[in-house]
């Protein structure tokens, strides 16, 4: 996919999905297009270019411009071809005599008031507005440049990845259109009238200052060089793209690496990609210079201890260093003394490897990936209600929803890109309830309210889903047809004895919860009567003690009001980083091979064991958290830990600490020394997403091709450095290409069957199940009958979680994300997106926060029953008072050094979302936090010894 | 103070059960909840608590109880 470097294709209006048929001819040209198309997009689909200036395909005609006139047969005068629709018959000519000298005296308007230096212009030769005068023929300016005019605007240069250039702007208010139609912000707007109208960041404020969120939607839709990246205007125009998928979050957006020999130089949303369909956000877009940040460590290390210092050494040496130390450990200690963690920030390819090289090298399935601290409850109640661990639909579903539920995500924060999708849908008119402690932005942002914001106490969520099913089942709102014909009756049967128990009521739940019990019963009657219902949910559900609990209640929602197997409804996980769903597709669990079929499965294995030639352990392994235990206990003494920052992003830092300590042999492999490696014994350095081949799969179950577009900085990609090592044991592993590994993945997994990487060329991305049964992917799932068969209503009993507030554990802590910031931040904070978030806050309700003297800004302890770190504070009316809130991107934070390792019952998914806290003034960071500064520095000088 | 590994595993047992309790008669839970522990637990886990279970009872909640022994029988009939 390897292509010069292109502008994308342009239509100029958007597509119609009219499925009626309309014929015209242009320029003589016979074209067929949807009703509803426009003149404007018919001649394009014809081959047919209409000049145009402030049309572009991603946002609706506007009819500004007056460039894009044309005629047509028996009308009057020449109307805009970018408003005006096809008809049946219709006869219109692009150009004439006439058109050409109408077109000629509004372009030479435009560049009356234009900085003629094209030449030394950053979008020389890439600029819509240079096309445009080239393609209808303005030879002169007739005006000159004496009168009053913009060519003197200042520059904004506030944001750190883009410029805005009024001299160069011609108020086509695509940006304006772009922030509202693709991005639904908007910060944008044309300020003033006539020749004073200029495009205008907020309340007339720099666009650092405004509420604009840098996604790049006003960059990618400016004709002129008024809205520029930086590197652009730093590196020039790229001379190639490569076509990849964003390595954040788990929308799995497209791009287009824009390239100049190996250098990224800009990264576009590409309108190809069925995941953004042409929209990003400020990291996908802007964040990627991590990738060649001079922290990068491109060369194998090895030490005895972690009190040495670090040695360069060859990956040879370094690969059989470890698989030395592993097979010692092993025995001295028994086989299931090590192993191994995978990352869903990897590729499918590279995880299902890790997972085959512990179960066929380590000979044990102590193999465990970072969705144990994240969706692990989503696959445990997906599986057991509707038969499959993955969410139901596709993004482009919510077009279709009638009602949405956003229950323990903030997607404006970390899915923006899914989150632009549902505003739209949103602001046509869809309904909203919010289930979150927060007040997120959905619940009252730019055009858009929540009809119903459910502010639920932390740890509560399965007494308010139990309530909402409660209220449809005693209100007689369930889809009664729909439950006979697709779920399992009985269970159903004595799930409604269970649900309609007065227990579940509202009114008896609002105890708990703190949720009015009429706006939960107004919001379950939106729900069930609204019309095509979808929820949408992330880690506020499942990291809970009842996380598992709290999946399935939304899935027996789902299903009692009739709302899965078709588009516009559905369960949606939202997944936190970009390979959650793929890592566990992948056989990444202790007790699954991929494809979620458990380890005891006597059939299973023999599928394996033929093709991997060895015999396989049928006991599931030890998931992370046994992992540290384990180790501590003096049972677990060699992991490899591959692109996952344990230390930083587990539960109970004081623990994972002393678990680490405790390991022998700890191996690291990563872009960066991260916090995990600081107290590792190999380090081995990792690929990023820009220096390999692969495939990720994001929470929709699209599976898209990651493609190098750059050589490995270390000289191997991750596949093959996990490859090295696996040889290194003693396995047998020889591949050539990821493709390869595909291929083995296909070859043994039933829903995988039909992947391969050349279908993946041929349809941009495939939506799994791939197979006989469906050879282009499965975009909804469930759609005729349950993966499981009949859906399974299970009993979701609420049990109060054990972290509860007291006398001196007053307030209820909760963690999230924000959006220019990433998980552990270990790719963010080495961009400039830090210039938005250079460190973590606790927001604190003002109520709370008055009755601890407490102000904005001030240092605020917050101690809980493990342990205690130093924020500033935000005093904010987003939390409610009782609660307070933080994220954890920075390791000086120290977020989870008072999480506590309590976890949800079925899967141990840590409880990050609940921890009882006191907060204090304070004047001095925390112990921890001291004893973090010198530990860090110490381990960065063993660092620079290796690399003097 | 840490807790022992027996008292972490008896505490996941408890929290099992607990979450379980609704799901019928008592035998009926403890069948699901030994073969959730089967399911996901790793084998020394699994006989840490059965050998527990085999002279105790302190601690374990009365399914809790039940399960385990029934979970020591699954692993016998291997």
């Amino acid at each position: 996919m390897l292509e010069f470097y292109e502008p994308q294709p342009d239509f100029g209006t958007p597509q119609s999905d009219s499925e009626t048929l309309v014929t015209l001819t242009i320029d003589g040209i016979s074209v067929t297009v949807p009703e509803g198309t426009s003149v404007m997009r018919a001649a394009s689909e014809g081959g047919v270019k209409v000049p145009r200036l402030c049309a572009t395909d991603s946002l609706k005609s506007f009819g500004s411009c007056r460039i894009c006139l044309v005629e047509i047969e028996g009308r009057r005068g020449f109307p805009a071809s970018c408003t005006t629709a096809v008809v049946d018959g219709m006869e219109v000519r692009t150009q004439s005599e006439e058109i050409g000298k109408l077109r000629r005296n509004v372009m030479e308007l435009y560049i009356s008031d234009h900085p003629l230096d094209c030449l030394t212009c950053p979008t020389n030769g890439d600029c819509e507005l240079q096309d445009t005068a080239g393609e209808v023929g303005l030879r002169a300016v007739r005006y000159g440049f004496e009168g009053e005019n913009h060519l003197i605007a200042e520059k904004d240069e506030s944001n750190p990845y883009f410029t805005f250039d009024a001299s160069k702007c011609i108020v086509c208010s695509r940006c304006v259109r772009a922030c509202e139609e693709v991005q639904g912000t908007f910060a944008l707007t044309i300020d003033g009238r006539g020749f004073e109208s200029k495009v205008s960041a907020g309340q007339a404020e720099s666009f650092m200052e405004s509420d604009c969120v840098s996604c790049g939607a006003c960059v990618d839709a400016c004709p002129t060089a008024t809205l520029t990246e930086k590197s652009i205007i730093e590196a020039g125009k790229p001379e190639h793209s490569v076509v990849t998928t964003c390595a954040y979050c788990g929308v799995g957006c497209s791009f287009k690496a824009e390239m100049k020999g190996n250098e990224v130089v800009r990264m576009t949303p590409y309108k190809d990609g069925k995941a953004n369909e042409g929209h990003a956000c400020v990291k996908g877009r802007f964040a990627f210079g991590y990738a060649t940040h001079k922290d990068r460590i491109t060369k194998p290390m090895i030490r005895e201890s972690i009190n040495d210092a670090w040695r360069e050494v060859s990956w040879d040496e370094a690969v059989t260093y470890t698989a030395e130390r592993f097979k010692s450990i092993q025995a001295e200690h028994g086989r299931t003394s090590i192993g191994a963690i995978s990352s869903s920030r990897c590729t499918n390819e590279e995880v299902y490897l890790v997972q085959k090289m512990v179960r066929t090298g380590f000979g044990n399935n102590n193999i465990d990936t970072c969705a144990r601290v994240c969706h692990s409850p989503t696959g445990f109640g997906l599986k057991t209600t509707l038969g499959e661990s993955a969410g139901t639909q596709t993004f482009a579903s919510v077009a279709k929803s009638d009602v949405v539920i956003i229950m323990g995500a903030n997607p404006t924060e970390a899915h923006p890109v899914f989150a632009s999708r549902l505003k739209r849908r949103l602001r046509e008119g869809a309904k909203l309830i919010v289930i979150d402690p927060r007040k997120i932005e959905l619940v009252s942002a730019p055009h858009i309210k929540a009809d119903y914001h459910l502010p639920v106490r932390p740890g509560t969520n399965v007494t308010v889903l139990n309530a909402l099913a409660h209220v449809v089942v005693n209100e007689e709102l369930q889809a009664h047809d729909y439950i006979a014909e697709r779920c399992d009756t009985e269970g159903f049967d004595k799930w409604v004895a269970f649900i309609a128990d007065k227990r579940h009521s509202p009114e008896e739940t609002e105890q708990f919860s703190g949720v009015p019990a009429a706006d939960l019963r107004a919001a379950a009657r939106l729900y069930a009567t609204g019309g095509n219902g979808a929820i949408f949910y992330g880690l506020g559900v499942t990291e809970h003690s009842q996380g598992s609990t709290a999946v399935m209640a939304i899935a027996n929602l789902a299903m009692l009001t009739g709302n899965i197997g078709r588009e516009g409804v559905g369960v949606n996980p939202l997944r936190g980083q970009n390979n959650v769903q793929g890592s566990c597709d992948m056989g990444s669990f202790p007790h699954e091979l991929p494809g979620y079929r458990h380890i005891s499965s006597a059939v299973t294995r023999k599928l394996f064991e033929n093709e991997w030639g060895v015999t396989l352990d049928p006991e599931p392994g030890l998931r992370i958290p046994n992992m540290f235990d384990a180790a501590i206990d003096g049972d677990f003494k060699g992991l490899y830990c591959q692109g996952e920052d344990i230390a930083q992003s587990d539960p109970n830092t004081h623990h994972v600490e002393a678990a680490l300590k405790s390991i022998e042999c700890l191996v690291v492999q990563d872009i960066f020394l991260n916090e995990t490696a600081k107290f590792a014994h190999v380090f081995l350095p990792g690929a990023s997403f820009l220096e390999k081949d692969g495939t990720f799969t994001n929470a929709e179950r699209r599976i898209s091709r990651v493609r190098k577009t750059m050589p490995p900085l270390s000289g191997k990609a991750d596949w093959e450095g996990t490859m090295a090592l696996a040889n290194a044991l003693g396995c047998d592993m020889h591949y050539n290409h990821p493709s390869e590994i595909m291929d083995e993945i296909a070859k043994l997994t039933p829903t995988f069957n039909g992947v391969s990487y050349k279908k993946l060329d041929e349809l941009g991305s495939i939506q799994w199940p791939c197979n006989d049964h469906a050879p282009a992917g499965t975009p909804v799932m469930h759609v005729d009958e349950f993966v499981r068969g009949k859906g399974f209503f299970a009993i979701t009993e609420y049990v109060p979680t054990e972290e509860r507030a007291n006398r001196k554990f007053p307030l209820l802590l909760t963690t999230g994300r924000i959006l220019s910031q990433y998980n552990v931040g270990a790719q963010t904070r080495r961009t400039n997106n830090s210039e938005w978030h250079e460190e973590d806050i606790l927001e604190i309700h003002p109520h709370d926060a008055e009755e601890r003297g407490i102000n904005h800004g001030d240092w605020v302890g917050i101690q809980s029953r493990v342990g205690q770190t130093v924020l500033h504070a935000d005093v904010t009316s987003r939390v409610k008072p009782g609660v307070v809130y933080t994220t954890f991107h920075h390791p000086v934070s120290g977020a989870n050094v008072i999480t506590t390792d309590n976890s949800d019952w079925a899967t141990n998914c840590p409880e990050y979302k609940v921890t009882a806290v006191q907060i204090s003034k304070v004047t001095a960071p925390s112990r921890w936090q001291a004893r973090q500064k010198v530990f860090d520095t110490e381990q960065l000088q063993l660092l620079a010894k290796a690399r003097h | 103070m840490r807790a022992s590994k027996i008292d972490r595993l008896v505490k996941m047992v408890n929290q099992i059960s607990l979450n379980m309790s609704s799901n019928g008669p008592a035998d009926e839970v403890a069948m699901q909840v030994a073969e959730h522990l089967e399911k996901f637990w790793s084998p020394p886990m699994k006989s840490l608590v059965s050998d527990y279970a085999d002279n105790n009872t302190v601690g374990l909640a009365s399914i809790s109880h039940k399960a385990v022994i029934q979970l020591a029988l699954m692993q016998k009939a291997k």
